[in-house]
This record gives structure tokens, sequence and C-alpha cells, in this order.
């Protein structure tokens, strides 16, 4: 270890600096929310600079176990924003419901930091601790209303399955080391270069592990048939959380698909871009279609969570196929699906402000005459998940599919695969318009009070807006990063 | 002493791990079949040292030292108070939420032939020869290219031990 190595791993020490700081700020003045608010966005701003600071430099740290490279500040930096938001939407709904913001925000910078060491990793042990430091704050969070017991159901119910299916993962690190004798992931794909080639052995537990590590991560991006607990966690969690755990673990999750198939497993892309592809066919099918029956607003954004899994899926699947233009596509899709889906998940959050208000849809009746702010903010941020242009998440759809159909030339299934997303598409726009028709046509049954939001629910909703606006009218800014991003790796 | 134990034509390492191996799938299935709580933690404590005779096998005496230490030493018996002072009264008698048994044993046969079929089939590297690890060996290994790792590993314990505490902590409004 030596000072060049703490450089470059500086953004995630100073996050875990930052997240002891909130415990110690709120150790010296007890539930001062303003204080821990504080340092948390300071905090956040100072590992934003450090990440831009020792960004794009293509460097590894730590004999070689983590390296900074354009897609690690990439990631970083789409981390950073997504637990900016969620701390920023966060207070009001928990200061209601008297729950303690400093734990809270503590608890979610240690999932960020764990996140960023997944963006970094290139050793498949970091990759591994990443991924449970990123997730294990998220079970805490999903139970983070301990009086209320839905939320504890649907943390026990994440706790449980995240805990299997790292066990999984881990089983199929252990194959993979076992075959090929490394954890690097320069190691592991050269290695599995050479079985390609011919001039090493191909065994079955090599296959083994290769399911193994597919099962895992596929039950950490919710994608079906692995999918079972992202509707109960979803539902059960506190709003501000759920709109965290639909997005940054999920981005996170793809981090760890990006370094550990598009880093160590590339060689034999041949080989498992078959099971991305089924699983992507299946994920935005099945989870379009049960979104299609949901009545509750928040359990109908989990399914349509899983759509967009497998959108992000198709964009994998094109690049696993040889087009490059698939990983940018799917950067480019987490990027403005964080930004809408937290913004969608903020309305719910300010609306249920005040306890004992559900998701139901009837909430959502007549919400332009009470809140016609919030009422066409809603309106943007669904409009931008069906994929409506000139929204982010139109340029997200466009993008994936156009990779689609690029990899379509070469392997044909490619094309149902872009078939089936646009088919999805048009489908999805179902369920969200019908909140917007909830919001714009229906009368509310009963009198509703109007609740006050705070002035930090407003500025991180501003900053979901501008960025859903603004990546729909010029995607290019975005692109441009997404593109350096993904030639970091291809 | 034969190489090889007469009539089986096994090394001698052959049947002590077999033996091992044996005592762990035993007391791993009595820790999840077993109904009394303090039993099954019981079976927990020999199926992790049968682990640690494992580690003995496969030449990691300092390995084997620290699963004795840590998980028989200091896991277990953190597990047998917890139990203590949170068991208010026995466990009920049949499983309360197993409504799956039988797809979980058809998932569960499955899975155990196709990890069958794959270690026959597999072509195993060959084991050289048993080396002893060294403990200098090992430290520099773990503190050259596991030194990241081992680091992060205690950030992960420290947001446990956060969040662990806030959901174990009694909020004042709830004692009242």
């Amino acid at each position: 270890m030596n000072a060049s190595d703490i450089t470059a791993m500086s953004p995630f020490v100073a996050a875990i600096l930052v997240a002891a700081g909130v415990i110690l700020v709120d150790l010296a003045w007890p539930g001062r929310r303003t204080a821990a608010l504080l340092v948390t966005f300071a905090g956040l701003a100072i590992v934003a600079a450090l990440t831009v600071a020792v960004g794009q430099a293509g460097t590894t740290a730590f004999n070689g176990s983590y390296r900074v490279d354009s897609l690690t500040t990439f990631l970083d930096l789409l981390f950073i924003s997504i637990s900016a938001l969620t701390a920023a939407f966060a207070p009001d709904y928990l200061g209601e419901r008297k729950l303690p913001v400093a734990e809270f925000n503590a608890v979610l910078l240690f999932a960020m930091s764990g996140a960023m060491l997944i963006a970094g990793s290139a050793d498949l042990i970091v990759l591994f601790l990443g991924l449970e430091l990123m997730v294990l704050p998220g079970y805490l969070l999903a139970g983070f209303h301990k009086t209320d017991g839905f939320s504890t159901e649907g943390a026990i119910k994440y706790f449980l399955l995240g805990s299997f299916s790292s066990a999984i993962f881990l089983f199929g690190i252990a194959f993979v080391f076992g075959m090929t004798g490394s954890t690097r992931i320069d190691a592991v794909s050269s290695n599995l270069a050479q079985v390609v080639a011919g001039t090493a052995p191909f065994s079955p537990a090599l296959g083994l592990g290769l399911a193994f590590l597919m099962t895992g991560v596929a039950f950490k991006i919710a994608a079906v048939p692995f999918h079972y607990w992202t509707p109960d966690a979803y539902q059960g969690s506190p709003t501000p959380v759920t709109g965290y755990l639909s997005v940054g673990p999920k981005v996170g999750a793809f981090a760890v698909i990006i370094r550990l198939f598009a880093g160590a497993l590339l060689p034999m892309a041949a080989q498992w871009n078959i099971m991305i592809m089924v699983l992507a066919a299946l994920t935005m099918t099945l989870g379009n279609l049960v979104a299609l029956t949901q009545d509750n607003v928040k359990r109908m954004l989990a399914y349509s969570s899983i759509a967009h899994t497998g959108y992000m899926l198709v964009g994998f699947a094109a690049f696993a196929a040889g087009q490059i233009q698939g990983l940018e596509g799917l950067l480019y899709y987490g990027a403005a699906y964080a930004f809408m889906n937290l913004g969608a998940f903020a309305v719910i959050a300010a609306l249920q402000r005040r306890t004992g208000v559900s998701s139901n849809l009837a909430t959502f009746a007549g919400l332009v005459k009470r809140e016609p702010a919030l009422a066409w903010l809603m309106t943007l941020f669904l409009l931008s998940l069906t994929g409506i242009p000139p929204t982010a998440g139109f340029f997200g759809k466009f993008y994936v599919i156009l990779a689609a159909v690029q990899a379509g030339q070469t392997n044909q299934w490619m094309n149902v695969l872009a078939v089936l997303t646009v088919l999805n598409a048009a489908a999805a726009a179902f369920y969200y318009l019908r909140v917007v028709v909830y919001m714009f046509m229906r009368d509310p049954d009963a009198e509703v009070s109007v609740a006050a939001h705070g002035r930090l629910v407003w500025t991180g909703l501003t900053v979901t807006t501008v960025m859903t606006i603004v990546l729909g009218f010029f995607p290019g800014l975005l692109l441009d990063m997404v593109s350096t991003a993904a030639k970091a790796i291809g | 002493m034969a190489d090889t134990i007469p009539l089986l034509g096994f090394g001698w390492n052959d049947l002590l791990f077999l033996v091992f191996a044996a005592i762990m799938v035993v007391t791993a299935l009595a820790v999840v079949l077993q109904r009394d709580i303090i039993r099954a933690g019981g079976a927990m404590i020999i199926c992790f040292a049968a682990l640690a005779g494992l580690y003995v096998i496969a030449g990691s005496p300092v390995i084997a030292a620290a699963q004795v230490l840590v998980y028989i030493g200091a896991i277990s018996v953190l597990v047998l108070f917890a139990i203590m002072l949170t068991q208010v009264k026995s466990a009920p008698r049949a499983l309360v939420f197993q409504t799956q048994a039988v797809p979980a044993a058809v998932a569960t046969v499955v899975l155990a032939l196709l990890i069958g079929v794959t270690v026959v089939a597999t072509d195993w590297p060959k084991q050289v020869a048993t080396q002893v690890a060294a403990a200098k060996d090992m430290a520099v290994t773990l503190f050259n290219d596991y030194t990241l790792p081992f680091e992060v590993v205690s950030v992960l314990l420290l947001a446990a031990v956060v969040g662990g505490v806030f959901l174990a902590k009694r909020e004042r409004a709830e004692a009242e």
C-alpha cells in the first residue's frame, strides 16, 4: 500500500468517512436533523469532487485489485447523485414518522460506498465485498420503519432471498476461481480466452460456476424468474427507501454485471448471452403484464422496475453480441431511469408525508386540483418512464433498441428481442397513463387536506425534473460520457 | 503404515476427508431439521469443527486454527448466548411457514443431480502434493494481493453494526 493506492481509492475512503462523520455529528448533537443533513450534503459534494479529480485515469491500485477508469467515474457519479437525491427526499417522510435522519443517511452512505467499490473492482473478492456492502445497508433501509409490520416483513423477505443469492453468487466465484486459478478479473479473462481458443479445456465445473454467477446477479437485479422478493420489499419499505431500492442497488447490480460479465467473463460471451437474452425477454414481458393489474402505485412501480431491468438487459445482450452501443445504451438507460424513477417515487413520498396516506391509485384522484405542481411533475416522470419523446426515458429506450437492431444483423434473435422491447414499451403506456387519468380526470372520494413540502424535496424534484428534460432534449451531453465510459471496457 | 488403505485403495487423507465430510453433512442437516434450537446450535458447533478438520487436510493449519478460534470459540458462543437471552418458549413443533415442500424437494434433487454430474464429469486439476501453507506465506498473500478486501471487510462490519444497533435499539416512544 502506498500513497498512489490511497489517492486512487480516495472517493471510496471519503464516502466511508462521511458516513462515520454523520454518526459522530449525531452523537455530538443528538437528533439535530440540520447538522446531519449538512454533513451529508457537504460530504457528498466532496466525494463527487474527489471522484472527478482522480477519475478517468485508467490506473489500478492495491496490486491490481481496484481500478479507476472512465467507467468507474461515470458509475460513481451516478451513485452519488442517487444517494444525494434520496437524502433530499427522505427527511420530510422520516420526520413525520419520528424516524431518525442521521442513521438513515449514514446507512445510505455505506450503501453508496459499496456501490462505488463495485464500480472500481478488478478482483472478484472485492466485487463480492462491494456487493455485500451495497445490499446489507439496503436490508436495513427496507426495515427502517421498524414499528410498521409491512416494512419489517418486506425487509425480512429481502434479507433472506438476498442472503441466499449472495451465497449462490459466492459459490459461483469459488468455481470460477477453482477452474481459472485466480480472482483477478484480468487473469480470469485471459484464462477464459485460452479455454475458448481451445488451448485449455472447458470443464463442466466452469459451466456450473457461470450458472451460479448468473443466478446470483439475476436475483440482485430482480430479473424474472428471480424477482419474487421485489414487490413485497418495495411495497413494504418506506417510500423514499423504495425509490432508492428501485434505483441504487439495481444500477449497482448492473455494475456487477458489467465488471463481471463484460470484464472477467467476456471471452465466453457466446455461451452466456443466451441466458441474458432469455432473462431479458421474460423480465420485461412478465414485469409489464403483472404491472397492468396493480392498483397500488408503489407495487405497480415495483413491477415496472422489473420491466425496466429487462430493457437494460436488452442493451447488455446487444453488447455481448458485439455491439459496444449496447453498453452505452445500458449506461444511458441506467442514468435516465435513476432520475425519472427517483422523481416518481419522490412525488409519492411527498403525498404520503402525512401518515396513513396509502399509495393506492385512489390517493392520486383529482391531484391536479389539490397539488397541481406535483401532478404535472408526476405526469412528466410517468411519460418519461413510458418512453415518450422528448424525455430522458425515450432516448434510453431508443439507444437500447437501436443497439439490439444493430446486433440483429449477426444474431437474428436480437431482432426478436428488439421487437419485443417495442411491444412491451407500448403495453407499459397503459398502466403509466392510468395514473395520469386518475390525477387529471377523477374526483377524490373524500376531501383531502394538502400537506406542505420542505425545501429539500422541491430542490430534489427540480433536479430530477431538469435531468429528465435535459437528457431528453440534449442527449448528446450524457452520450459523450457514456461512450467514454463504455470504451474503458469494450 | 501402508500408503493406501488395504482393500479399499483409498489414501488415508481420502478416508479422513470422507469422515469429516459425512460429519459435516449430517450435522448441517441436523441444524436445519432439529426442532430444539439449542441442539441445532450444538450440531452447528460440530459442523464447524469438522470443517476445521477439512482445512487441516487441505494443508492450511492457520485457517483451521482461525476456524476453531473464531467460529467455535466466538460465534458459537455468541449464537448460544443470543438464544439464551431471547428464547422465551420452545420452538413450534411443526414448520410454520413451510407450504412448498414438494417444489423445494424437486428443486433440491435437480440441483443435487446437477452438482453430482458436474463433480463426476469435471477433470479436476491434480493436486501436486499436500503443501502446508506457512503462516508467513499466508500473511504475505493476505497483505499484498488481498489488502483491499481485508480492509473492506472491516467497513462491512461497521455498516452492519451501525444498522444492527439501530434496528435493535428500543425507541423511547415504544417503551412508554
